[in-house]
């Protein structure tokens, strides 16, 4: 059996890169036209690439066959660092560099080519030395690939589209001005033995902190880690764009859980991010939010079950449940992904023919604003500059008054949409997508806090019952995490194992009633970083439900003692 | 799509019980190793008590109505290893990492010795992993095997439910063996591991350095070249007594270069240094020499005729034979491939009976740290069952004897011989360690090359072959495939009967069944070679050796591989004189 073939793909290199992200610093875009000149950064890597690419341009051409019309390098330099604790203890740190380059070429004409929907490329690790020769034959041996791969796809595209009555309606590709922007280089800069140490605490303190220490026994996992990203990412292709950017990204998670006394899992997960380590949440902060979690676990466990009656009325969503939700069931479905080919919807989301509808409700309206980097003195991870095709960042109107008016989209044309709105967004070593990046809802007519309690309160008294309210959201579906049962006079009571029924795009259009003039900011900071700012929404008909599952067994034994007890 | 910022790594419970990154190697200048005083010791001793504490509790939780069986056995095996990896390509670095681990690997096993939840294709219901502290923190450590064990037994419980069903509705086994072995428990500490001691700047040159040299041989588009050390004490405790600590470290430079003839056939080839260490790997001369040697190898290749169908006779040279005995005889005696419905049980039925040419003899003895000098990956002194290492006879005078052993009976064997071996996060089964083939009918090298001059003739041909170098494929010993072994044979010479000078030729694969190729062996040289590696089957990746003098066999059928269609780079490489004129700085 192989003998001694393994670790050699890329694929294994990648896997599992941590991502995360943010824009590092605010630059200035200019077209090449008169910029030419500045592209000169000394950068010896950006040089390599762009003297490659000059050479494939002029020259790559297999005898017989079509010459590339685009081309295009990207190199993404990833550095990462992450640490994990358990139980008071470290078990995991490890410190990452890594560059890959993704080659792009493109065969045939704007119009028609060999692009596929999924996305194209070629991924050959780059060298971590500042080897311009080496990211040169890196590139080389992944330009092959790529033009051989593409002259293969469009023919085979060629005869796709021969079964069809009639011709693609839009561009395979959008044209784009070319861009020359070179900013700083990010770098690491975290006190990794700091972090480390505070991790360490907090994934300790159900045992050692007096004030939670006594229900030390019901928690089964308590971990916290820290990961640190910085992202340099080189583009240059053979329109003239030059790009240099980067983007990095922090955070510290803690998450702690067992079961309840009937089986079911209970848990708190969450922290604190920022694009500067220095803008985490300080010591004290991160270790007040351990000793939070480990109490409203806690509280979750002793809170009763949800009523096993079905619920169907009024519940009040925090910033923080409201912008779960709207990741979930908006933003994919405002990214334009065109379908595969023969299929003749808009995109491949909820909203593919709810161009110029309503798809939200008449008070709310949402933009994109990838070049908004803070708010409120918070950093937005998904900020940037430039995208990852090398189109500068457009605030984009998605949503004016309820009615969908715009798709974030990148270069790949749509039914409608046939330029970027600079929304071309590539996971690292991945093909560029359309992704949101800065996406803010906004109510025309906000109410504060107090006053959405106060509708929520009337509502219960109109109906005679109790209503819902939800602080979080859990776990990877759509389910409540702190949920409270309010009672007419105002008084709640935590709730546990209820999950929401209907709460779907159709809601989102029909059943919101009132919004908040708060705006809670959620950064992900996954592989490719988006921010989103939702304030509290007040839906009139979502259904509360006893979750179904079964229950798993309790532990069959007692977890060690603590010492000293 | 719910937010990262709520949902730590897979929310929940199962997101402590992920490895992330396992394999890959990924970590960098990784956590600062906490020294300790006296290493090891509070982590076995957590193991120890904990595994106690585990079968003092579980099953006898009187708050339980439903009364659970109590485990017969429990094991804690943990993996504590420091590892480095470096990689260079095109005179480059592209990466260098670092990376400490501590990995726990858990046994549970309900039910009885003859009939547990491991039962069949269960084999994995013994098993949990998790990470452990990187520090000598008593109460984290104990805690962390507590989750562990907790989950294992709760999964041996569903799994042994379904054995016992199973077992109820099926026909009656061909093998009944039992599914776990009586052994007696081992008590053996042996010194941890040295520290990890890598120059990694040094190697960083050296490794720039030889992926460098293939810049001159332009035809190869593709190298890369990879150092691999790590240092690893393994702790085992189990509910049987057994506590045991040994050491492991080894060192691995691999060079992989690749290139593509004109009608699109791809090319390999790979050399591969071990050592117990870094500073025992060969010198900075004799790698480049190796280096270059294989890149004028491969060009050599590109330009080699293409091989014809051919059924005659073939010398192997010594590594060759090293990693066919390896795929073709040593996979097919592990114990475990000799029951299960799915197994292929090649040798199963050949206990005593003539398997190969009397004058072979066939042992694997993990005790050996070396061979005649050369270093041997495949040594260890405790299994990762913690049974004591020793040497097995397999093949006595070319008759089968045993299999290899891990605590897995089977219907001839029901006890281990200390060959039960695994890669963390994998149940151990029966694996090779040194495997080693001895011959009493040996000639020279030049006797040996007429002597396959001399059969070629008899046979009527006009040349035989002789295998220079072979990689290993993948042996396929389950009863759905055909039992056909796959060696890729990388450097293969005609040798002419008439005098004519050898001809290298490229393409060549070989087909067949192995027992007919075994059965064949006409004699060996008189110098036995030894080839290292990692080898890879369902119990994970191990380190292995394989030693073997060359051999004559007297018919091999080869044929034509299977060919790539892609056309070698349109382009020369960067930096090269530009095809056609048109440079392109």
């Amino acid at each position: 059996m192989n003998l001694f073939l393994k670790k050699l793909q890329i694929k294994s290199a990648l896997s599992g890169v941590v991502c995360a992200a943010a824009l590092f610093s605010t630059v200035t875009v200019k077209n090449s036209a008169f910029a030419q000149a500045s592209a000169d950064s000394n950068d010896p890597m950006l040089h390599a690439m762009q003297a490659e690419l000059d050479r494939e341009k002029a020259t790559l051409l297999l005898p017989g066959m079509q010459r590339p019309y685009f081309i295009e390098y990207r190199m993404d330099d990833i550095n990462t660092w992450e640490a994990v604790a358990n139980y008071g203890a470290l078990t995991r740190e490890e410190l990452n560099h890594q560059r890959v380059v993704r080659v792009t070429v493109r065969v045939g004409d704007y119009a028609t080519d060999s692009s596929t929907s999924r996305g194209d490329g070629t991924v050959e690790i780059a060298p971590m030395d500042n080897n311009p020769e080496a990211l040169r034959y890196a590139l080389w041996t992944a330009t092959d690939t790529a033009y051989k791969n593409a002259l293969r796809a469009y023919s085979a595209k060629q005869a796709a589209l021969k079964q069809f009555q009639s011709g693609q309606a839009f561009h395979d590709f959008a044209v784009a001005k070319p861009v020359t922007h070179i900013a700083p280089l990010v770098a690491l800069d975290i006190d990794r033995n700091d972090w480390t140490h505070r991790i360490v605490e907090a994934s300790g303190l159900f045992a050692s902190d007096p004030e939670v220490r006594s229900f030390a026994d019901k928690v089964q996992y308590s971990t916290a880690n820290v990961r640190a990203i910085a992202m340099n990412r080189y583009l240059v292709n053979t329109e003239g764009t030059v790009l240099r950017q980067g983007y990095s990204a922090y955070n510290a998670l803690i998450s702690v859980g067992g079961q309840a006394a009937d089986g079911m899992e209970l848990g708190r997960d969450n922290g604190t991010d920022a694009a500067k380590a220095k803008d985490l949440e300080s010591a004290s902060a991160f270790r007040k939010r351990a000793i939070a979690n480990l109490k409203s676990y806690e509280e979750l466990l002793q809170a009763p079950l949800v009523s096993a009656d079905d619920y169907h009325g009024p519940v009040l969503f925090s910033g923080d449940a409201a912008a779960d939700v709207m990741s979930r069931l908006f933003v994919p479905n405002i990214e334009a992904d065109r379908p595969e080919i023969g299929k003749s919807a808009r995109t491949n989301g909820a909203y593919s023919s709810s161009y110029k509808s309503r798809v939200l409700p008449a008070i709310l309206s949402v933009t994109d604003d990838p070049l908004q980097a803070k708010f409120e003195g918070r950093s937005l991870l998904g900020a940037y500059a430039v995208d990852d095709e090398g189109v500068p960042a457009q605030a984009v109107n998605v949503v004016a008054d309820g009615t969908l008016q715009n798709f974030v989209i990148g270069r790949q044309p749509v039914k409608d949409f046939d330029t970027s709105n600079g929304h071309g967004r590539a996971s690292p070593g991945q093909a560029a997508h359309s992704r949101a990046g800065v996406l803010l809802f906004k109510a025309s007519q906000p109410v504060s806090k107090d006053e959405l309690n106060k509708r929520l309160l009337s509502m219960a008294k109109e109906q005679g019952r109790d209503v819902y309210a939800v602080e979080t959201m859990g776990g990877n579906e759509l389910t409540p995490r702190l949920l409270y049962r309010v009672h007419a006079d105002g008084s709640r009571q935590l709730v546990r194992g209820a999950v929401f029924d209907e709460l779907d795009t159709r809601s989102l259009r029909s059943d919101i009633v009132a919004a908040g003039n708060d705006s809670y900011v959620s950064n992900s900071m996954g592989a490719v970083p988006q921010t989103i700012i939702v304030p509290s929404l007040l839906f009139d008909d979502i259904g509360v439900k006893r979750a179904t599952n079964e229950q798993q067994k309790l532990p069959y034994y007692a977890p060690p003692a603590l010492p000293g007890k | 799509m719910i937010r990262q910022s709520v949902v730590v790594v897979g929310a929940g419970l199962a997101g402590f019980l992920l490895l992330a990154g396992a394999g890959s190697g990924r970590a960098a200048s990784a956590a600062t190793a906490k020294t300790e005083t006296v290493p090891g010791v509070v982590l076995l001793d957590t193991m120890e008590s904990e595994l106690h504490r585990a079968m003092g509790s579980l099953g006898n939780t009187a708050t339980d109505a439903t009364q659970q069986p109590k485990p017969y056995f429990v094991s804690y095996a943990v993996s504590d290893s420091d590892s480095v990896s470096m990689t260079a390509q095109f005179g480059a670095i592209t990466g260098s990492h670092e990376s400490r681990r501590r990995t726990a690997d858990v046994q549970v096993r309900l039910g009885t010795q003859a009939e547990d939840n491991t039962h069949g294709d269960h084999r994995n219901s013994a098993l949990t992993t998790v990470p452990l502290p990187l520090t000598d923190d008593r109460e984290a450590i104990a805690r962390s095997l507590w989750f562990a064990t907790n989950r294992g037994y709760g999964k041996a419980l569903d799994s042994y439910l379904k054995v016992q069903t199973e077992q109820q509705v099926r026909a009656k086994e061909e093998d009944t063996s039992a599914d776990f072995s009586n052994e007696k428990a081992a008590t053996a500490i042996l010194p941890p591991a040295p520290a990890l001691t890598v120059d990694q700047a040094a190697w960083e040159v050296r490794l720039r350095e030889i992926s460098g040299l293939f810049k001159q041989y332009p035809d190869v588009f593709f190298n890369t070249v990879i150092l691999e050390a790590s240092t690893e004490t393994d702790y085992f405790v189990s509910s049987e007594g057994a506590k045991v600590a040994t050491p492991n470290h080894v060192a691995r430079l691999i060079i992989l270069a690749r290139t593509r003839a004109a009608d699109g056939m791809d090319m390999f080839r790979a050399e591969t240094f071990e050592a117990d260490e870094v500073a025992h790997l060969p010198d900075q001369k004799t790698l480049t020499e190796k280096t270059i040697a294989m890149a004028k190898n491969l060009e050599a290749l590109r330009e080699a005729p293409v091989t014809e169908p051919f059924n005659g006779p073939a010398i192997l040279s010594g590594r060759a034979s090293a990693v066919f005995f390896h795929e073709v005889l040593g996979h097919r005696l592990e114990g475990q491939r000799q029951r299960g419905d799915e197994e292929g049980q090649t040798f199963t039925k050949l206990l005593g009976k003539q398997i190969l040419p009397s004058f072979l003899s066939v042992s694997d003895d993990p005790t050996l740290t070396n061979f005649e000098g050369t270093p041997l990956s495949g040594h260890y002194s405790y299994d990762d069952e913690g049974q004591q290492a020793r040497r097995v006879d397999l093949i006595k005078d070319g008759v089968l004897d045993t299999f290899l052993m891990s605590r897995l009976p089977i219907a001839s064997f029901s006890t281990s011989n200390g060959h039960g071996r695994a890669e963390v996060g994998h149940m151990p089964t029966g694996r090779q360690g040194n495997l080693i083939v001895t011959s009493s009918k040996t000639v020279s090298d030049a006797e040996l090359r007429e002597m396959l001059k001399a059969e070629a003739k008899k046979q009527g041909k006009a040349y035989g072959l002789y295998f220079e170098d072979i990689s290993s494929g993948f042996a396929v010993t389950t009863r759905r495939s055909p039992q056909a072994f796959q060696v890729i044979p990388l450097v293969v010479y005609r040798v002419y009967v008439d005098g004519r000078p050898d001809e290298l030729v490229r393409g060549v694969s070989i087909v067949g069944t192995p027992q007919a190729a075994l059965n064949r062996i006409l004699a060996t040289n008189d110098k036995q070679d030894v080839f290292n590696g990692i080898c890879g089957a369902e119990s994970g990746s191990i380190p292995v050796s394989a030693v073997a003098p060359a051999m004559l066999v007297s018919e091999i059928e080869t044929q034509r591989q299977a060919q790539g269609t892609a056309r070698p780079p349109i382009l020369p490489p960067p930096g090269a004189a530009p095809a056609g004129g048109k440079g392109g700085q």
